[in-house]
């Protein structure tokens, strides 16, 4: 007789035969599936019906961090070549740089129409520009941020001014989850400035919805792929020794409850036991990026240098989706901040994601999973029509773009539209709210119905804003 | 003719007008033909009945007649300069529609409409309708009457039938209650239970082995009252109850949100929270001194006072936006969070709600808010010039002053000796890097051919010694492969040398282009850092090897790279006099150089500026004035007029009367909740209407007399509840109390709960005797912020210091995930509870973090070391990790558990191994985490 029956059934003291026999009574025997199924109902992150029919059941948000230039990459403006060198026609809005706003300066990459929607991207993209029938290029997003930080935490939550949660949060505390063994929400090396955590934190929403950092920006993937989730590894210990362990763990938490009853935290923190050994059997699979065939690999570009680091991120990013998580971003840290040298280092940045995120799209799309999974590519701004510097530019909120793909966009298409010098959003404008508004609405979720009470009020994440750019709905 | 009555008279008349143009159908027509479908597409959607934004609702005759808070939208006496014109002009803010102009046909309809005046069909019968005056309106009798706006009553103490169980005042309330429901109070906890349960509470620890078997072994009547007192006296007391009020001040050591730059000197105050709970100052003053301490006397005159100014870091340590370039808006969001944050910590109302419009809920008004907001808007947090962070010293100004100039002498002083070095190095290799190229080819004759190295120097006009560090640098060797830089210049056929080395030559060039820009730019930063005074210069930087190794190894350490050593070899006789000569002043400057004072982050006084009402929030939309004022609904009875500076010190007065009706009730609610898990009123920050009412209104006003009565001694109202036999009951829940009292809003029973992040981490280190009890200081170095990827930015790891949690500086944009884990808040709002969640990834950190693992190893081999008889390591065990004595089976079955495993994983395991996991058993058995 094993130890574990032992513990119940052998020992002669009455004060244990009293437990065993309470134990039974109150369902703290051994842990079976009607455990399993009835801590699903107060599981946080238990799947949930969206509010109406989902076109996208899952986001990959690929974040440009700095800022790209939309009116280098994806949003040509020929007024721009003819003016080129002249000065800004137009008062300028509220800048981050602290000097006078140098002369326009036109983009310093060609474009050329693509694809049957014969969509422009400029030689920055070449390999996304294959992809462009796929895209739905929304040319005039708006946001608030002049700064970097303030962008940043519009962005992902919708203010800046307060601490609100996140947008991925706010999805998995709409939905849920499909993977009990992975987190709802995996941030790949996210970026610790500019807001840091609070870009993927659940702020006043319960931790469970909080986003699960997989290394940051500062490290290498290889660092990374050691451990991706902190404490996810089991060290030491072989799985069977493990096992053993926690199975003696639950019998003296087991036998701890029979003794005080009608507690259902003391039921609940045994379950999460083995919520937890089974995602450290099962989770640590998703991250091994390497399993994937060469061919696969290389169409990411983790063949090359240059392009291994957002490769790896966008391969583990389409692992994850694959496996039910429902958020996932992946970010090109702090790359994109061209004040100055704009030529040189956006050519660079474009090489390092260019070819993977062709590859996402492709791989995505070649296994069926392109039309419920919403990609989202945007920086926390765009940048200047005007020079700085000579060679660089200045941040722009005010007139930017974004492309989406998959998810029940529109495919092929071009959404709303700058002046004709990029600077301003004209045209179908979309604020920050009211790309909140839409993400959610592909996702199933009525942004305005999506609430969370907190501190004696309804609070949700377009704020009383937020109007979903129905024109742009496949 | 007052005000009102002379709005009234305007929309009479315009009232009279419309009704009288809206008999004319044709008008009527134009109306719905041309003018509510433009009104519909392009104003309905913000400004309808609903949503109302600025007080405007475009989609009725009544809400356009009522105009919004900027007036009527037509002018009847001038309706061609209306403001409904002018606004979708765009010839003034706020530009309507946001989104763009109308076209132009839209209008000029709309200004034919309103010349002709502003018919709106049906407006007839509206005429009754007046207009809401912004940000003023009366009380309701419910507001008014509402509980938590009334004076504090002390009730008198309730009589029970049962005489025999209350201890205190505390219990007879509780008691009374727990008869009127027909139930009875669970009986008393076990000792050892009740123990761990007060120990836990009062210190954040568990108790030690000797204070176990001490209160168990003492059988007389005042063994529990002495363990009361010994706690209360425990410096360990201040740093458990000063970190629930730190939760409270939204206390961190960085600014957050952008930026997140340092605050070097935010721990001054967090020692001065755990110095205030330890010397249990009263809870009056401590209210005074964080709101207004750099106001109060010092203890002597003509002093400084410290402690004062050091408290005020309560209103300094706020999430600030240091990047945002509207610096308005960034003033006006600190005063915000500083409203929010004073208006919950002290009064337990959500005033901050009331930034945009009235309170949804409770009687807050704009007005209010602003006028609180005026106070901090004269209180500066900044430096005066601009958005630099206010640093104050707390030694006189001369002391001061002394310092800033040797400080300034010594970083001058630094800089010029790197200046003229650099000078000099970079003399040397600009006549070396033209020529890298030919150097390079250069070696390969000698590496490759094996020609003559002094020959071909002599040849080429080229270095020897030079050369041969070419020749060594680029040579192959066994670690070739660790110079992937080099690979180019490797793989070059033989013809293509010359060229693929001028193509290394110019991109040293343009590298070594970049990083003189970069030194120049640390420079200017240096220079203006010594000069502002209140930054330590940045440190030289470095140049990242990844970036370029070829430019890294050859400049910084190879072939044109300059040794300390070999610095005398290339700089003149009489540079290196001089250098020796500033290196002499500037260790005389060092060595007389007087102490940094010591710095607070803290607010003081600011420039006297009126505040209006910011209409919808916005601050390009200012409003009627508001003077410094405190909530009308507060002070409705009296409004004490605030005449001095800022009127931070009048706030504090105000709220520390004995007759505010907050104050009291608000603290010894969190004093409650501290021991009890819920308060008596169930939102510690939130009193108003969306919060929970009391569950023992009595009590909560009797607790609050009696605070005030004892001089807001916290320590006083807590030996009151620690010696309450409520406090002493067991945390059983049988039947018959989980049926009459589910949520135990009665408290029937003890509360049972699972430890903070900070108990189960500093818990843990106590258990295997390794946490460090070292009291104050800091552990966070260096000042500003860190490049975008640095992990500088993160928190450090509670992980990896054996320092108590609260001593941990925090960066608020990256907590450790430790705390992110286990509910510690995002430390950037005030929070006077935290979110209780169990979640698989923490039962994770029980299974596999180092941590967890490292305190099984210690205690496990220290039961070990202590004794070979397993019963007796075993009860080691239990009374380390759990605090209590095994039970028979307890003891049988982890003995049971130690042999099986030893049997079982036999020759893989050791005995050790077979302890060693049994103590993370019972470290990770519910039984650890939830107290009883």
């Amino acid at each position: 007789m094993d130890f574990v029956q032992k513990m119940f059934h052998q020992s002669e003291t009455p004060v244990s035969r009293r437990a065993a026999l309470r134990a039974a009574a109150c369902g703290f025997g051994y842990l079976g599936l009607a455990d399993l199924l009835s801590a699903d109902a107060d599981n946080p992150l238990a799947p949930r019906a969206p509010h109406f029919p989902a076109r996208a059941k899952r986001v990959i948000f690929l974040f440009m961090h700095g800022g790209p230039s939309s009116i280098d990459t994806f949003d040509p403006k020929p007024r721009l070549y003819a003016e080129n060198g002249k000065p800004l026609p137009i008062k300028r809005p509220l800048a981050f740089a602290g000097e006078p706003p140098g002369p326009l300066m036109k983009p310093l990459w060609d474009f050329s129409q693509h694809g049957q929607s014969g969509i422009p991207v400029s030689t920055l993209f070449p390999n996304v520009a294959t992809c462009v029938d796929d895209l739905c290029v929304v040319r005039s997003m708006v946001g608030e941020g002049v700064d970097h930080g303030a962008a940043l935490l519009q962005t992902f939550t919708g203010t800046s001014t307060f601490v609100r949660p996140s947008m991925g949060a706010w999805t998995l505390y709409g939905l849920g989850t499909e993977n009990k063994n992975l987190p709802g929400f995996i941030t790949i090396k996210p970026a610790l400035s500019h807001g840091g955590s609070k870009n993927w934190g659940s702020a006043f929403l319960p931790g469970a919805y909080q986003g699960t950092a997989i290394g940051n920006a500062g490290m290498k993937v290889d660092d990374v792929k050691g451990e991706p989730i902190e404490y996810l590894l089991q060290k030491g210990f072989t799985g069977e020794e493990q096992r053993y362990e926690l199975d003696m763990l639950q019998n003296v938490n087991r036998r701890q409850a029979s003794m005080r009853k009608n507690d259902p935290q003391l039921e609940s923190r045994i379950h999460t036991f083995e919520l937890a050994f089974r995602m450290q059997v099962e989770a640590p699979e998703a991250f091994l990026v390497d399993k994937e065939t060469e061919a696969t690999k290389n169409l990411y570009g983790l063949d090359q240098e240059v392009t291994r680091d957002f490769g790896w991120q966008c391969l583990l990013a389409r692992r994850l989706a694959e496996r039910g998580v429902r958020y996932i971003q992946c970010t090109h840290s702090y790359k994109w901040d061209q004040h100055s040298d704009l030529f040189a280092k956006h050519t660079e940045n474009a090489k390092e994601v260019d070819k993977p995120i062709a590859g996402l799209l492709k791989d995505l799309k070649a296994r069926g999973m392109l039309k419920d999974t919403l990609v989202i590519w945007a920086g926390e701004f765009g940048r200047t029509p005007v020079s700085q510097g000579g060679n660089g530019r200045d941040h722009n909120p005010y007139g930017y773009t974004t492309w989406m793909a998959g998810g029940g966009v529109k495919a092929g298409f071009v959404y709303g539209a700058t002046d004709d010098i990029g600077y301003h959003a004209v045209e179908d404008r979309m604020h920050i709210h009211d790309f909140h508004a839409t993400v959610l609405y592909l996702l199933g979720l009525d942004h305005k119905r999506l609430t969370y009470k907190y501190s004696g009020r309804d609070f949700r994440l377009t704020d009383v804003a937020g109007v979903v750019a129905e024109k742009i709905l496949a | 003719m007052n005000k009102r009555t002379a709005v009234r008279v305007t929309i009479t008349i315009l009232s009279a007008a419309a009704q009288l143009l809206g008999q004319n159908t044709a008008a009527d027509e134009f109306f719905e033909k041309k003018i509510r479908p433009v009104l519909s597409k392009n104003c309905a959607g913000c400004h309808n009945a609903k949503l109302k934004t600025a007080g405007l609702d475009l989609t009725t005759a009544e809400g356009f007649v009522n105009g919004g808070q900027s007036g009527p939208a037509v002018s009847k006496e001038n309706a061609s300069s209306s403001l409904l014109l002018r606004v979708i002009g765009y010839e003034q803010q706020p530009k309507m529609p946001p989104t763009g102009k109308l076209k132009d046909e839209e209008l000029a309809d709309l200004k034919t409409w309103v010349q002709s005046g502003a018919s709106w069909p049906g407006a007839a019968a509206t005429t009754q309708a007046l207009p809401k005056p912004a940000n003023s309106r009366e009380f309701t009798d419910a507001e008014k009457k509402f509980w938590a706006f009334q004076p504090v009553h002390k009730p008198a103490v309730p009589v029970t039938k049962d005489k025999k169980w209350a201890k205190t005042p505390i219990d007879n309330f509780i008691l009374a209650k727990l008869e009127e429901e027909g139930l009875r109070p669970a009986p008393p906890a076990g000792k050892a239970t009740l123990l761990r349960r007060i120990t836990f509470d009062m210190t954040g620890l568990p108790p030690t082995e000797s204070e176990i078997r001490d209160f168990l072994a003492d059988s007389s009547p005042q063994a529990y009252e002495k363990v009361v007192d010994r706690l209360l006296a425990s410096p360990r007391y201040g740093e458990q109850w000063g970190r629930h009020w730190l939760d409270v001040a939204r206390y961190a050591d960085s600014t957050g949100n952008d930026e997140d730059h340092r605050y070097p000197y935010a721990w001054r105050y967090r020692d001065y929270v755990i110095g205030a709970f330890n010397d249990d100052l009263p809870y009056d003053q401590f209210v005074r001194e964080q709101l207004a301490g750099d106001l109060l006397p010092a203890a002597k005159p003509g002093e400084i006072n410290r402690r004062g100014i050091v408290a005020t870091g309560f209103l300094a340590l706020g999430a600030k936006a240091l990047a945002q370039k509207d610096t308005k808006k960034m003033f006006y969001d600190v005063y915000d969070e500083q409203v929010d944050t004073v208006s919950k910590a002290f009064m337990g109302v959500t005033l901050a709600c009331a930034r945009c419009h009235d309170h949804k809920f409770d009687p807050l008004l704009t007005k209010d808010y602003y006028s609180m907001v005026a106070i901090f808007a004269n209180t500066r947090d900044f430096t005066a010039k601009g958005s630099k962070l206010l640093y104050k010293p707390l030694v006189p100004k001369e002391e001061v002053d002394r310092y800033s100039q040797y400080q300034e002498k010594v970083n001058t002083k630094t800089l010029e000796m790197e200046d003229v070095t650099d000078e000099q190095i970079e003399k040397y290799t600009s006549e070396l890097v033209p020529h890298l190229a030919e150097y390079m080819v250069a070696a390969r004759r000698v590496y490759v051919d094996g020609a003559n190295l002094a020959t071909v120097a002599n040849e080429q006009s080229l270095r020897e010694e030079i050369l041969q560090r070419w020749v060594k640098y680029l040579q192959p060797n066994d670690k070739e492969s660790a110079k992937p830089s080099l690979d180019g210049w490797k793989n070059a056929a033989p013809g293509a040398a010359t060229e693929t080395a001028k193509a290394y030559q110019a991109r040293f060039e343009t590298r070594r282009a970049e990083w003189a820009l970069t030194m120049s730019k640390w420079r200017g930063r240096f220079r203006k850092m010594t000069a502002e005074k209140n930054m330590p210069p940045p440190a030289k930087p470095k140049f990242k090897a990844e970036k370029d190794p070829f430019f890294y190894e050859v400049y910084f350490q190879g072939p044109f790279s300059v040794s300390k050593e070999e610095r005398a070899k290339i700089i003149p006789q009489e540079t290196q006099a001089r250098l020796v000569l500033l290196q002499k002043e500037l260790k005389d400057l060092k060595d007389t150089m007087p102490p940094e004072p010591d710095m607070a982050c803290a607010v003081e006084e600011g420039d006297s500026v009126e505040q209006n009402i910011f209409i919808r929030g916005d601050y390009n939309s200012p409003g009627q004035v508001a003077p410094k004022a405190f909530p009308l609904i507060l002070t409705r009875y009296e409004q004490p007029a605030i005449q001095k500076g800022s009127g931070r010190l009048e706030l504090a007065e105000w709220l520390t009367r004995p007759d505010n009706p907050l104050t009291a009730r608000v603290m010894v609610n969190r004093i409650w909740q501290g021991h009890f898990a819920d308060g008596i009123v169930r939102t510690p920050d939130n009193f108003g209407r969306m919060g929970d009412r009391p569950t023992h209104p009595e009590l909560l006003d009797f607790l609050a007399s009696r605070f005030v009565e004892n001089g807001w001694s916290v320590k006083s109202i807590q030996r009151m509840i620690l010696l309450s036999s409520a406090y002493q009951m067991s945390s059983d829940i049988t039947d018959a109390s989980l049926e009459a009292d589910q949520d135990n809003s009665l408290l029937s029973r003890f509360p049972r709960r699972r430890l903070s992040v900070e108990e189960i981490r500093d818990g843990m280190l106590a258990t295997d005797g390794t946490l460090d009890l070292t009291m104050g200081g800091t552990l966070q170095k260096g000042f500003g912020t860190d490049s975008e990827n640095s992990n500088s930015r993160l928190s450090l790891r509670p992980e990896d210091i054996s320092r108590r949690m609260v001593y941990l500086p925090l960066r608020r944009a990256n907590l450790p995930t430790l705390l992110n884990l286990f509910d510690f808040g995002d430390a950037t709002t005030p929070a006077g509870k935290r979110a209780m969640t169990t979640i698989a990834p923490q039962a994770l950190f029980m299974m596999n973090s180092d941590f967890v693992a490292g305190r099984c190893k210690n205690i496990s081999e220290q039961a070990l070391k202590d004794s070979a008889d397993a019963s007796v390591r075993m009860r080691r065990l239990y009374m380390k990790i759990l605090n209590r004595e095994p039970a028979a089976d307890d003891l049988d079955a982890g003995l049971t558990y130690v042999a099986n495993f030893q049997k079982k994983f036999a020759g893989k395991r050791t005995e050790a191994d077979a302890w060693f996991s049994f103590s993370r058993i019972l470290i990770a058995s519910n039984e650890f985490i939830y107290l009883d």
